[in-house]
């Protein structure tokens, strides 16, 4: 009750109460109260508990003696009382019958009966016969004792216990009842409740009844069914993260084939053709068709051909060349920018899969995603490409350090470790400056910054996930639970 | 990359340098790796580029320039070997360069350095002795003073390195795990080539060498020879040998003389001296040197260099610096010497304008699309198998790796529903519906051309579904990107006929949405129906251009 004395009931509480109110009733037992409102009494059970704890009602349990029937009245009621059955013996036979055929006839009852008749002066005893006298008195006799004993059976007081009692087909008994009480009367208290329910719909708000209702309060803090929301790949979100910080630092993004020519994966990037990277251990060739076509890029082939025999001193097969591979690095695609000889200032980027001859393990995949970026100009120098790979690691949030290295096609050559979250330093992009081969092979004329990474160790460590083969998981409901990192 | 095995104490001893980690960081700024294993050997992952640094000499040499000990680099001391050397020029392997070291005095842990040294020039610049393979043997054992190298018959006896008794060439050949590796590569029908010292063979490159010349702890000289397909590269190798086990104290080189064709002598010990100009260096690197900074820096890397005047400088390129093909690679070894990060790196001055592809800008509009109609984005390789292939009967279009190294991944998907409804398989005791999308490659042969084409495909897995289950999706996207199209009844590998749908746009196929053929969920293993769609960005994407 609040302070206005406004009352929140649920709605069956309110249909009770509104029933009791419109008969009028104050107190009673669950039982009388059940019969005169047609409200099962397990109900208003539960709700007189509920009633009570909003202090509307006073329940109490009394015990209260009651009558009840015994097996004889039972029998009695199902076949007769044994002044009935004597009276039907005697009534068939004229109104006398031998005192021993009667005694035959009744068994057991036999006693009771005569001993009844006798009592009411019903039947005469003489010289070994019984004799009707008084019909009329088993009669009224007999009815009293039935509509006594039905009344038992009804959950009502016989108007003469006693005779019942004596006659053994009632015994005393006891019962507990609950009675409700209201403190106040029940159609005044009516005016003062108001309905709470579970949810508002909406004829409740056409109607504007939403007024009369109160909107039950919910356990806020419980635990709601498990949803599970469709989701972007968490891999793909990353590599867009990535193509995200491309794009601020200026960068355009370009792609290349998937299948690519030995030419633009290594030739062009003036790895020999002997070189161990193009051996059957590391490169993926594919079976048919085995070779593409250099027509239309005979001007590159041919200083490929110059220059690597040349700087190697072997000769350079064009047949090689042609062959087609799974590209084995995203350079290549930036090999292919290079050769259309893009005017400068240049940024381009690419983002691919690439594959390698390598058996699937908790740090290996055959494929993929590799990020590439190339800068140049004619005033490009190495300290700007160290620069910008200490952008690139900044907007990653990840701290970088150097360590020159060694790369067929670049020089100077560099590798960046960044320092994951765990301390450990991850051995992270590859780049350098593209040596002066491979941009004249390509036929640009001023110096170009290479850099790249492989983007599947990165998102291993940027999702805290121990095993790579985690990225590429098959179970759908592991990516819709996946959580976010920003 | 080579990785070698070297011991602590010898190193530190023989460096000067009082603790590994300084020996750690030093090497790091060297490109190497370098990890103490187990206690007292430090393991150093070399680059590739570098193998002078295959044995100690080379790295302390390296090492106590980089800290300033000693600079520049001095001829060994040198004389007359005595030895004379002639070439037949064996057809499959016409090349030969050699070399005498004394007092090199090979205890048991040189020998081990030798033996890692000849085996990682072996395994990287010899190309598994293909392009080159050295032998060393001991000086003082030869059994004479001149040296043949020329093709012998494979019944020439020789008395294998290991082995008591004299074998045949075929014998070891046939017989050894030498033999059997490398008896290959210059084999020439009933011939191989073969070195020989008055008249008894002490090698038969590239596959042993004999026992008479075994180089054991206490050999005091050394004798070495490099053969090879390669002309020039045998010299280099030679004199990269000799001029690093030379920076050992005493150590003086023999040279041989040449009693045809060849050369004069070997080793030449032969340096290239280069002019490089000032500008080039501070253009490449951003810095500011000055000519005598940078020959400086260049002497602590072991080059002889001079400042000619303010703008150039003169650089004498030590003989095993084989990495080294032109001026760029000096000055890398500028920028090593000064430390990456002492460079100042310099973050980007220009504002230039990012772009991305069309194709990313429609994939994001897609994603977000299919997200909102309730399907959960996968990734998945694009190698596969060939038995999901061959399920939905697209074996003849597909593109087949020649030298797979697991079936499982031996074969690009020609369609994105080759891995979708495997991945559905792996999701039936998932809450039902499962809605997949994806977006990838797909490659496919066609004539004796590769195709290549980005694809969109959706897929629906439920106890029941029914055409529309994916028509509905389908027609919302193309409507929502405003693409015009139709859809005729047609016949797609995999999807069941009747109740598949060819979508048309501007007369060309865009894609295709279906219910799957329960022939191909069951060889796939799917107990539940699925209804999918696959669409070509790619055409997509000219669709929606084509309207502007």
């Amino acid at each position: 009750m609040d302070s206005n004395g406004i009352v929140t009931v649920s709605e069956s509480e309110y249909r009770v109460l509104s029933l009791i109110a419109e008969r009028g009733l104050k107190r009673g037992s669950i039982e009388e109260i059940s019969e005169k409102i047609g409200v099962p009494a397990s109900t208003l059970h539960s709700i007189s508990k509920l009633l009570e704890e909003k202090g509307l009602v006073r329940v109490s349990v009394v015990e209260e003696e009651i009558y009840e029937i015994t097996e004889r009245g039972l029998n009695a009621l199902r076949e007769g009382l044994p002044e009935e059955k004597m009276l039907d013996i005697l009534k068939s036979s004229k109104g006398t019958v031998d005192l021993k055929t009667l005694k035959d006839l009744l068994g057991e009852e036999a006693g009771p009966a005569i001993g009844i008749g006798k009592g009411l002066g019903a039947i005469r005893i003489s010289n070994g016969r019984v004799e009707l006298v008084d019909e009329e008195a088993i009669r009224s006799e007999s009815e009293s004792v039935r509509r006594d004993l039905e009344r038992i059976a009804e959950g009502k007081t016989p108007s003469n216990p006693s005779l019942l009692l004596r006659r053994g087909l009632a015994r005393k008994g006891k019962v507990k009842r609950t009675l409700i009480e209201f403190k106040e009367d029940p159609r005044e208290l009516l005016g003062r409740v108001r309905v709470e329910v579970s949810r508002l719909t909406s004829s409740m708000i056409k109607s504007g009844e939403w007024r009369k209702y109160k909107l039950r309060a919910y356990n806020v803090s419980a635990s709601p069914p498990r949803l599970l929301p469709a989701r972007t790949h968490y891999l793909n979100d990353f590599i867009e993260l990535l193509r995200d910080i491309m794009k601020e630092l200026g960068f355009r993004e370009e792609s290349g084939p998937l299948v690519e020519l030995e030419l633009f994966n290594f030739d062009a990037l003036f790895q020999a053709q002997d070189h161990p990277a193009r051996e059957i251990h590391d490169t993926l060739w594919i079976r048919e068709p085995s070779r593409g076509r250099l027509d239309d890029y005979m001007d590159i082939v041919e200083r490929a051909s110059r220059i690597h025999e040349e700087g190697w001193g072997y000769k350079w097969n064009p047949q090689i060349a042609a062959r087609l591979i799974l590209r084995s690095q995203t350079t290549a695609v930036s090999a292919r920018v290079l050769a259309r000889r893009p005017k400068p200032p240049i940024r381009v980027f690419t983002i691919g899969r690439v594959f390698r001859s390598d058996v699937v393990d908790a740090t290996h995949l055959p494929e993929f995603h590799q990020l590439d970026g190339i800068e140049g100009d004619y005033d490009y120098t190495f300290r700007d490409l160290l620069g910008l790979l200490k952008e690139v690691a900044e907007r990653l949030r990840l701290e970088l350090k150097f360590k020159p290295a060694y790369f067929p096609f670049t020089e100077p050559s560099v590798e960046g470790y960044v320092k994951l979250p765990n301390g450990k330093w991850l051995e992270l992009f590859g780049a350098g400056m593209f040596r002066p081969e491979v941009l004249w092979m390509a036929g640009v004329d001023y110096p170009v910054g290479a850099w790249g990474f492989g983007v599947e160790r990165l998102a291993a460590a940027f999702y805290d996930l121990p095993d790579i083969r985690m990225l590429y998981t098959r179970d759908v409901d592991f990516i819709r639970s996946f959580p976010v990192r920003i | 990359m080579p990785v070698l095995r070297f011991k602590v104490d010898r190193l530190l001893e023989y460096s000067g340098f009082e603790t590994i980690e300084e020996v750690r960081e030093a090497l790091f700024r060297l490109k190497c790796e370098a990890e103490e294993v187990e206690s007292g050997v430090l393991e150093v992952e070399v680059n590739p580029d570098r193998p002078d640094m295959y044995i100690s000499d080379g790295i302390v040499r390296v090492l106590r320039g980089l800290r300033g000990i000693e600079e520049g680099w001095q001829r060994p001391q040198s004389r007359n070997s005595g030895l004379r050397l002639s070439s037949t020029r064996p057809s499959t392997r016409p090349y030969i360069a050699a070399a005498v070291l004394y007092n090199v005095n090979v205890d048991e842990d040189y020998l081990e350095e030798l033996i890692q040294f000849q085996e990682k020039l072996h395994d990287t610049i010899g190309r598994r002795r293909r392009k080159i393979a050295i032998g060393i043997h001991d000086l003082d054992k030869l059994p004479g003073r001149n040296i043949k190298y020329t093709m012998a018959t494979l019944d020439t006896p020789i008395k294998p390195l290991g082995m008591d008794s004299y074998k045949t060439i075929r014998w070891v050949l046939e017989n050894t795990e030498q033999g059997v590796k490398y008896g290959g590569i210059s084999r020439s029908g009933g011939e191989h080539p073969v070195l020989v010292a008055d008249g008894e063979p002490i090698a038969i490159p590239p596959v042993i060498n004999s026992e008479v010349t075994r180089v054991e702890p206490g050999t005091r000289n050394l004798f070495i020879d490099v053969t090879g397909t390669d002309p020039a590269l045998v010299f280099d190798v030679v004199d990269l040998m000799a001029s690093t086990i030379a920076y050992r104290d005493n150590v003086v080189v023999g040279v041989l003389s040449f009693t045809n064709g060849e050369a004069v002598e070997t080793p030449r010990l032969s340096t290239e001296r280069v002019n490089i100009s000032l500008d080039y260096v501070n253009k490449v690197l951003g810095t500011g040197l000055s000519a005598s900074e940078a020959s400086g820096l260049l002497r602590r890397m072991r080059y002889n260099a001079l400042a000619i005047d303010e703008g150039s400088l003169e650089v004498e390129v030590p003989p095993f610096r084989l990495d080294i093909i032109r001026e760029v690679d000096i000055v890398e070894d500028i920028a090593i010497a000064i430390g990456y990060e002492e460079l100042e790196p310099r973050r980007p001055q220009k504002l230039m304008r990012g772009v991305l592809e069309d194709t990313t800008t429609l994939n994001r509009v897609l994603r977000s699309l299919l997200i909102g109609l309730g399907y959960t984005e996968v990734m998945q390789l694009t190698l596969t198998s060939p038995r999901y292939v061959d399920a939905l009967g697209l074996s003849g279009e597909a593109v087949y790796v020649a030298n797979p190294v697991q079936q499982e991944y031996s074969v690009l998907r020609p369609s994105l529903l080759v891995t979708l409804l495997p991945l559905l398989r792996g999701n039936m005791h998932r809450e039902k519906p499962v809605r997949v999308f994806e977006i990838g490659w797909v490659v496919k042969r066609k004539g004796d051309t590769v195709e290549e084409d980005l694809r969109l495909a959706m897929g629906i897995m439920d106890d029941e579904v029914s055409y529309e289950d994916i028509q509905a999706p389908t027609y919302s996207i193309l409507r929502i990107l405003n693409v015009t199209f139709n859809v005729e009844p047609g016949k797609v590998n995999g999807f069941l006929e009747g109740r598949t749908g060819v979508i048309e746009s501007g007369g060309e196929v865009l894609g295709w949405m279906g219910e799957v053929d329960p022939g191909v969920l069951e060889k796939l293993g799917l107990e539940y129906p699925v209804a999918a769609a696959e669409l070509s960005i790619n055409k997509l994407k000219s669709r929606i251009k084509s309207r502007s």
